[in-house]
């Protein structure tokens, strides 16, 4: 839930999570992005049960997801060191093994 | 933004201890960098809104205003090199330096440097209990950070549980964002939590204000309507896809979307460990750095300084980040021993006087009493490979070191490399009396892409 | 003093493995492990199950090339052992035995192939040499520029964390002592074998034995030396590195005939990349070797491995690094495994030196056999006595 009070944020912006266009803002992480609409399941393990993100600085990496922007190969990135950009496509569907 | 291949200095961590490090120095030393995963400096104390954003007020209050000079001081440095939103993958012995590999996300850079500064901070302690993978469950450090860098609440309605005090503190930054805290769980009773303050009554009075911003803290929280829950301790968070409630020992069961536990923080390790300093292991697992009284660690060229040395919060971090950087300067032979000392003076002060009130903390926020609690064997231990309670017990039972569980459970084996359940398993060890010297610190201390290596 | 039939020195694969079929024909055994159970090389191996003839065969001359190719037999009987293990040992193995490909991308290395695959084919192994296409309709993740690949349809991997843990248990079932944290510090002949000094913490106690296995892997040399034995063993530091867990790519094990790869998907989905790579050993306090400590990456190893990889199959460049590991193994001096009786010690026997995760399970039954007195000479070509020489004013006179 993005807070309202006392913040002016970025410039808004739009990208696909799982072919949702969803709205976000310049200098969010694309963690905090997924999180303010609900998009809360980052991947599902081996069980295919669903997991999120736990801790938000960089060290857990349950936040993985594919992140593809225009004219580059999808990489693999913690969404939560990750700034969102423009048009961005994000995946958390991929397959465990 | 300069990047350099070659530097006289590298800091690992742009929190207090890394910043106060820089200002001794002031400027001094030509070629400096700080390496921080976060683009902006403060570390997780002081998580900055992005540049894009606006905040008024941000962090406002007593208890972090002189941080926040500190960082002011920091960022109007003219000779540092930012390296913001940069992971270090590893640091290596190379001829008389270090070699320092950097990735951004998309590309990796080898930096070489003759001396290097790990202040790389710590992180939430986890610990496993019955759905604690269902989306919506975080650590508290996850919350709070969301709060002041992105102005977010994780949730609605986040229902806290832990045993260290700081839960009190990150209750009120969800509710000030706008959210709301249904329940706010300590695992351990408040009488004993006061016992331990009553047995430090000089680290008590000398540090009475700050307890008495906490006291004040958890007025404010009672009289918004967050229930201050003591002995409760929680055993089960409920859901499908995601949280629903979460259900504590008392039989309560809490409403809410998302959950934060809060039991207390563990050193980053990873590239202390990776390099070979000598640590020692923590009482709830976690490994410190070894330093001597002016934080250099066990090996020439290498400081200190901060959690990396043992969690004792931002003052002792930029007492320790001080010190440090005074005997960099020492070294280099840019100032006398007698400046030196006189110079390391007030952070040796400092540092003796937040030791004690961390030791305060420790004592009244102490996890055992939840962590003493067996878990069904079906919960999670390892997040990365889904091995649980039951695997790893299994496994302790017939083996006598760590990287024997690791190998016979794959328990260590994911992407986060141990740092969320080597301390678990070395708890389990220590309960069953092995002697366990923990998993093998490995390449690369953060994910990276293959290709961004073979570039 | 205990007293036992037969000793084996070393808990990694090939001595719980030999544990096993020693105790399993009825013999008294003890197997002593200075660490722990697949500490070594056994456990932190990638778990290939390669048939063909290894590409550092190829690279030393004909006349090694002439002598791999007579390991072929002793593979021929691998595939066999292999195909029966999960029935016999449960199926945690994860054996995944659906083919290998060793990948020309030159001329110069689409020679060696054909080479290669002319050998084998005269021993009896039914590899076959295919095309760029034919590859890449068996292996789509290859890339255009792989012109040729020799094709076994046998090939694959298991898990190297699960196998030697699986014997072992198969080895206590049937009878045999397993001791942890034990360590052999002496040893002297006796009328009717050995008596070997061990170390179990501060304790020390003595073991009788009529025969000795030392299986110690890196530590074979050095265990050698209880013996008054040269064993030219000699340790070796490699790198593997893994990725996170990825969606089915690769169903085979994929090597390289002119540049070192070994790359292949895991049961979890993690994919392996190794292929012989070396690591910086550590010295000890004295200045050796010390196959003990951890071993230091090196950067160029790293890139370098990881660039074979990407060359071979460039989808891996788009996955995720999570560890890269060392680990130490060991090379004999003529590169070939040693397994069997060293001639100048009666009743000691070795077997270590390479290639023990695919033929260590044929090692343990062939030299349970020996050790047994039961007629068995397909370990003929591995056996001690080639390095006679060494020994020759060695040994230990009998009691």
């Amino acid at each position: 839930m993005r807070s309202r009070q006392g913040v002016v944020r970025g410039r808004p912006l739009s990208l696909q999570i799982d072919g949702r266009v969803i709205e976000a803002y310049e200098g969010e992480t694309l963690a905090a992005a997924m999180l303010a609409v609900d998009a809360r399941v980052f991947r599902r393990d081996t069980q295919d049960r669903p997991r999120g993100l736990f801790c938000n600085m960089g060290v857990c990496s349950e936040c993985l997801v594919d992140v593809t922007q225009a004219g580059q190969p999808t990489r693999r990135l913690r969404a939560c060191v990750t700034d969102v950009q423009a048009d961005m496509v994000v995946s958390t569907t991929r397959a465990e093994t | 933004m300069n990047v350099r291949e070659d530097y006289d200095l590298i800091v690992v961590g742009g929190g207090p201890a890394g910043q106060a490090a820089c200002l001794a120095l002031q400027d001094r030393l030509a070629r400096v960098a700080v390496i921080d995963e976060q683009s902006r400096p403060g570390g997780q104390i002081l998580r900055q809104p992005p540049r894009a954003f606006t905040v008024s007020n941000w962090q406002a209050g007593g208890t972090y205003r002189k941080l926040k000079a500190q960082l002011r001081a920091f960022e109007t440095l003219s000779g540092v090199d930012w390296l913001g939103g940069r992971s270090v993958l590893d640091v290596r012995a190379e001829g008389d330096g270090w070699r320092v590999l950097v990735s951004d996300g998309a590309q990796v850079a080898s930096l070489r440097t003759r001396r290097v500064l790990i202040a790389a901070g710590c992180y939430d302690m986890t610990t496993p209990l019955p759905g604690w993978t269902l989306p919506g469950v975080m650590s508290a450090g996850a919350v709070q950070a969301f709060v002041k860098s992105q102005r977010l609440t994780p949730g609605r309605r986040i229902a806290l549980a832990g045993s260290h005090p700081l839960q009190l503190l990150v209750a009120e930054q969800i509710i000030e964002a706008g959210g709301e805290v249904p329940a706010l769980a300590f695992a351990q009773s408040l009488q004993s939590a006061l016992v331990q303050a009553a047995r430090r009554p000089m680290t008590v009075l000398a540090h009475a204000p700050q307890l008495l911003k906490v006291l004040l803290g958890g007025l404010r929280l009672t009289a918004s309507g967050c229930r201050i829950r003591f002995g409760d301790r929680p055993v089960e968070v409920v859901g499908e896809e995601q949280v629903q409630a979460l259900r504590l020992a008392s039989g309560a069961q809490i409403d809410c979307d998302a959950v934060a536990l809060c039991f207390g923080f563990l050193p980053q390790s990873d590239l202390v460990r990776g390099m070979g300093l000598n640590v020692l292991q923590g009482r709830f697992g976690g490994w410190t750095a070894v330093h001597d009284p002016w934080m250099r660690s066990s090996r020439p060229g290498v400081y200190v300084a901060g959690e990396t040395t043992g969690v004792k919060g931002a003052e002792a971090a930029g007492a320790e980040g001080a010190l440090a950087g005074l005997a960099i300067a020492l070294d280099e032979g840019l100032i006398t021993s007698v400046e030196a000392e006189r110079r390391a003076r007030g952070p040796r002060r400092r540092r003796g006087r937040a030791i004690r009130f961390a030791e305060l903390l420790d004592a009244i926020a102490d996890p055992s009493v939840f962590l003493s609690q067996a878990q069904p064997a079906d919960t999670i231990l390892c997040r990365c490979e889904d091995v649980t309670q039951g695997a790893v017990d299994a496994a302790v039972a017939t083996v006598e070191t760590p990287n024997a569980v690791k190998l016979s459970t794959r328990c260590g084996m994911g992407p986060c490399q141990g740092r969320n359940c080597e301390h678990l398993l070395l708890q389990r060890m220590n309960s069953v009396e092995k002697a366990p010297q923990g998993f093998r610190a490995r390449f690369p201390a953060r994910p990276v892409r293959i290709g961004d290596l073979t570039a | 003093m205990r007293s036992v039939d037969v000793l084996v020195i070393g808990g990694g694969l090939v001595g719980c493995a030999t544990a096993c079929r020693l105790a399993g024909a009825g013999a008294s055994v003890e197997l002593i492990e200075a660490s722990y159970l697949n500490a070594g090389a056994s456990g932190a191996n990638a778990g290939s199950l390669h048939f063909q003839i290894e590409r550092r065969f190829l690279e030393n001359g004909d006349a090694l090339a002439d002598q791999a190719a007579q390991i072929l037999s002793l593979n021929r009987l691998a595939i066999d052992e292999w195909r029966g293990l999960e029935a016999e040992l449960g199926d945690s193995l994860h054996v995944h035995m659906r083919g290998g490909l060793m990948v020309a991308q030159t001329p110069q290395e689409l020679a060696l192939l054909e080479a290669k695959v002319a050998r084998e084919t005269a021993g009896g192994l039914p590899s076959r040499l295919i095309d760029g296409e034919e590859a890449r309709a068996i292996a789509p993740v290859l890339s255009p520029s792989i012109v040729a690949a020799s094709y076994l349809e046998s090939e694959g991997h298991a898990d190297p964390k699960a196998l030697t843990l699986a014997f072992a248990a198969e080895a206590e079932r049937q009878g045999a002592r397993l001791s942890l944290g034990a360590r052999a510090v002496a040893a002297r002949r006796v009328h009717d074998g050995y008596e070997i000094t061990v170390e179990t913490g501060r304790t020390r106690s003595s073991i009788r034995a009529s025969k000795v296995l030392i299986a110690a892997g890196a530590w074979s040399g050095r265990m050698g030396e209880l013996f008054n034995l040269h064993l030219p063993i000699f340790p070796v530091a490699l790198l593997m590195n893994v990725t996170e867990r990825a969606p089915p790519l690769i169903d085979q094990l994929i090597q390289h005939v002119g540049r070192r790869l070994s790359m292949k998907q895991a049961y979890a989905g993690n994919i392996l990349i190794g292929g012989g790579w070396p690591s910086r050993m550590r010295l000890d306090a004295s200045g050796r070797f010390d196959p003990g400590q951890q071993a230091d990456l090196i950067e160029t190893s790293l890139r370098g491995n990881l660039a074979v990889a990407v060359d071979v199959a460039p989808q891996v460049a788009q996955l995720n690094l999570i560890r890269s590991w060392t680990a130490v193994t060991a090379v004999t001096a003529d590169q070939l495994p040693l397994v069997g009786e060293v001639p100048q010690a009666p009743g000691v026997y070795v077997a270590a030196g390479g290639s023990a995760f695919t033929l260590g399970p044929t090692f343990a039954r062939l030299l349970a056999r020996q050790i047994l007195d039961e007629p068995e000479d397909r370990l003929r070509l591995f056996s001690p006595a080639r390095f006679s020489h060494l020994n020759s004013f060695m040994g230990m006179a009998g009691a």
